[in-house]
């Protein structure tokens, strides 16, 4: 039998419809990015990805009309020659118009050995592409509300910086960074996972799901705490910053205001500002599970409310390192600078190389 | 006893779990008359979508005013609409809540704030337009409420309607809901925005879009919405997306809808039932409670059907009456 040959890799792309569509965009004018942009966004990715050598791109199908979009956007395009875009194929799955689907699609990526998956979504849906993506590198775009987990910038250089990792033209070990995650168990339930924080809030009902009422939050668990972000691990990136890269995060025990021992004022969610009673704070340890200090209420991950418990339940919450990885955009665009990587010699030099 | 998790105390969250079962069984005892050829015209069923309607009208009172559609009977019913004068109007009994002039499509009480069913698709939107213009001059914060589903969504009306309120500030609220069909034509087919948010944004509203078989979390986006065009925050829209349970109108053979869709919904995604999980887990509520319930329910809806059928038809003498009012 000859040899399988070495197949060239392929991108999965996972975006979302419906981040972006909470009640904050009532309580805290929070961004409303509208499906053409979204769909807008994928089009640069695909074109820079083919720009850096990526033939196959791989996406979840989705009713919310990213897909509709995207299929007219590239038609326009090869109508008129404008842009090149590598082969498009969608996952063959059924839409439900929920997170399952982002969880599903993550599944089929990771048994189909994509090389990386570019997630649209807030950091939501980054939770839910990582439940399940194993080993494989995600690169985050952030389309959502709060946006702690994905980095803000231009996604056409998300998209080239994954077309120059997979392709192999930057080291391995410059262009994927380790990251670190937090994992929810309720009595033998499957665990959950956070990527940012985990807040537990006295509020039993999941409802809407966002938080925005600071009377009700009574602890905080993060990987990760940047002092220039929005959201409740603005919190803890106000009082005492950890990076993504360092070991450990931070544990904040929260109060009301009239019995906290400190008051801080946080961005909880988009341009909204609200004092935060804080009792203490830790830095938190990797491998070592803490209960928590209110026996019911519920737990929000990465900002959102999704599982709820009572004194019946035994719920612990633990840090881990090294948990997946994320291509790390800006190392591999600094190599990709200093070593030439988009250069192509001119016109002159090549009329030379052929006479 | 355990302490109660829920954004409403006891008596709210019973209240509420009324206000849906008595929607769910005047639904389904209305799908079972209307197979027996008794009910005249067209009737379209509301089951499977209580959580919606009921969810915002917790946050109402008689004085604001919501402009509902041919979907109507369970708005009517979470607003306060007498229940047996309901069933009286499908009839079209004189002792109907328009003298059984009007018919499913076409119920309406003032005196409750529901300005009316409505035959014709989107023409709610402008109704919860003037009413919620009428509440700003008062300056009572009432709220005018239009009800759209994701087909009339695409009328002229509703989009003008949007407008409007955005350009004179309205307490008004539009909810769109989206039980992803109009007739047999799905939602992705015929919606050309692909997101009602979008659709809001464009207008210069705010939206959101929640679960509509999830009470609480209807219940808690409406209530924010509410208090804050009480307030002078102005319009928005809320979508809910939502499921139905029976066909279109009664008599639609559904051949458009999947194997197994409304069997798999109906066992997975029964509002009421997880409604009715939740309180009960939490303990707050026992079972029996919920169980007397229900059975003083089966017992109205059982009065209301036998009053109208035995109710007698309004007389030519009635012709002229309620038809044209003089202001
Ligand atoms: C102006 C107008 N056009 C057409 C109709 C016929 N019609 C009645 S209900 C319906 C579909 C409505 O769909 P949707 O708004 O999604 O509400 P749903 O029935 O799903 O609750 C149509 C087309 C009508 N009543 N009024
Ligand atoms: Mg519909």
């Amino acid at each position: 039998m000859s040899e399988e040959p070495k197949l060239a890799p392929t991108v999965g792309i996972i975006a979302n419809p419906v981040s972006a569509r909470d009640i904050r965009r009532v309580i805290a004018n929070a961004t409303s990015l509208q499906i053409t942009d979204r769909a807008n966004i994928v089009l640069r990715v695909l074109a820079c990805l083919k720009a850096s050598g990526i033939e196959r791109v791989v996406m979840m199908p989705d009713n919310g009309g990213i897909r509709h979009h995207v299929r007219r956007g590239v038609e326009r395009s090869r109508n008129l020659g404008e842009h090149e875009f590598p082969d498009l194929s969608y996952l063959d799955m059924t839409v439900t118009g929920t997170v399952d689907d982002t969880v599903r699609a993550a599944d089929l990526m990771r048994q189909q050995g994509i090389a990386a998956i570019v997630v649209l979504g807030g950091d939501g849906t980054h939770r839910a592409v990582v439940s399940r993506s194993g080993d494989i590198p995600i690169a985050g775009i952030s389309t959502g509300t709060n946006n702690a987990f994905p980095e803000h910038r231009e996604p056409t250089i998300t998209g080239l910086a994954v077309g120059l990792a997979v392709t192999g033209r930057v080291p391995e070990a410059v262009a994927y960074a380790p990251n670190k995650k937090l994992v929810v168990r309720i009595n033998d339930q499957a665990a959950e996972i956070a990527l940012v924080d985990v807040a537990l809030v006295t509020e039993r009902v999941v409802g809407a799901r966002a938080l925005w009422k600071p009377e009700t939050f009574r602890e905080l668990f993060v990987t990760f705490a940047e002092p220039e972000v929005i959201g409740m691990s603005a919190i803890a990136g106000l009082l005492e910053p950890v990076k993504r890269s360092e070991p450990g995060g931070l544990h904040v025990l929260l109060a009301p205001t009239e019995e906290a021992a400190l008051t801080l004022n946080v961005p909880i969610a988009p341009g909204y500002m609200r004092p935060i009673g804080i009792a203490r704070w830790q830095r938190l340890s990797a491998g070592k599970a803490h209960g928590p200090q209110i026996t019911s209420g519920s737990i929000a991950l990465d900002g959102e409310r999704e599982l709820s418990f009572s004194e019946r339940d035994r719920v612990s919450v633990m840090l881990e390192e090294n948990a997946f990885r994320t291509v790390n955009v800006a190392a591999v665009m600094d190599y990709a600078a200093r070593h030439g990587l988009m250069r192509q010699a001119g016109q002159k030099e090549r009329k030379r190389q052929v006479s | 006893m355990s302490k109660n998790p829920f954004p409403l105390d006891k008596q709210g969250l019973l209240e509420a779990y009324r206000t849906m079962r008595t929607i769910r069984e005047f639904e389904e005892r209305v799908h079972n008359e209307f197979a027996k050829g008794d009910i005249p015209g067209f009737v379209h069923l509301y089951a499977g979508e209580e959580a919606s309607g009921t969810g915002i009208m917790m946050h109402l009172n008689d004085r604001d005013r919501i402009a509902s559609t041919h979907r109507g009977h369970g708005h009517c019913i979470a607003k306060g609409v007498d229940v047996k004068e309901m069933m009286g109007e499908i009839y079209g009994k004189a002792m109907g809540s328009c003298r059984g002039k009007g018919g499913s499509m076409h119920i309406a009480d003032l005196s409750k704030g529901m300005m009316g069913a409505n035959g014709i698709l989107g023409a709610g939107a402008p109704l919860a337009c003037g009413a919620a213009l009428a509440a700003k001059f008062r300056g009572d914060g009432g709220v005018g409420i239009s009800f759209v589903g994701d087909g009339a969504s695409n009328q002229g009306m509703f989009l003008e309607s949007l407008n409007l309120a955005a350009v004179w500030n309205l307490p008004a609220i539009f909810v769109v809901e989206n039980n992803g069909y109009a007739e047999s034509t799905s939602r992705e087919y015929a919606v050309a925005v692909d997101s009602y948010v979008d659709r809001a944004a464009g207008f210069g509203l705010p939206g959101v879009t929640v679960d509509g078989t999830d009470f609480f979390a209807v219940y808690e986006a409406a209530g924010e919405i509410i208090k804050r065009a009480r307030e002078g925050g102005g319009p928005a829209l809320l979508e809910c997306k939502m499921i139905r349970f029976f066909g279109h109108f009664e008599g639609d053979q559904q051949t458009y809808r999947g194997k197994g869709e409304v069997e798999h919904i109906r066992a997975n995604q029964d509002c009421i039932k997880l409604f009715a999980d939740k309180v009960l887990d939490a303990g707050v509520i026992k079972r029996p409670e919920l169980e007397a319930i229900d059975k003083e329910i089966v017992k109205l809806i059982d009065e209301a059907v036998i009053t109208a059928k035995a109710a007698p038809l309004p007389t030519a003498k009635d012709l002229m009456t309620d038809v044209y009012v003089t202001y």
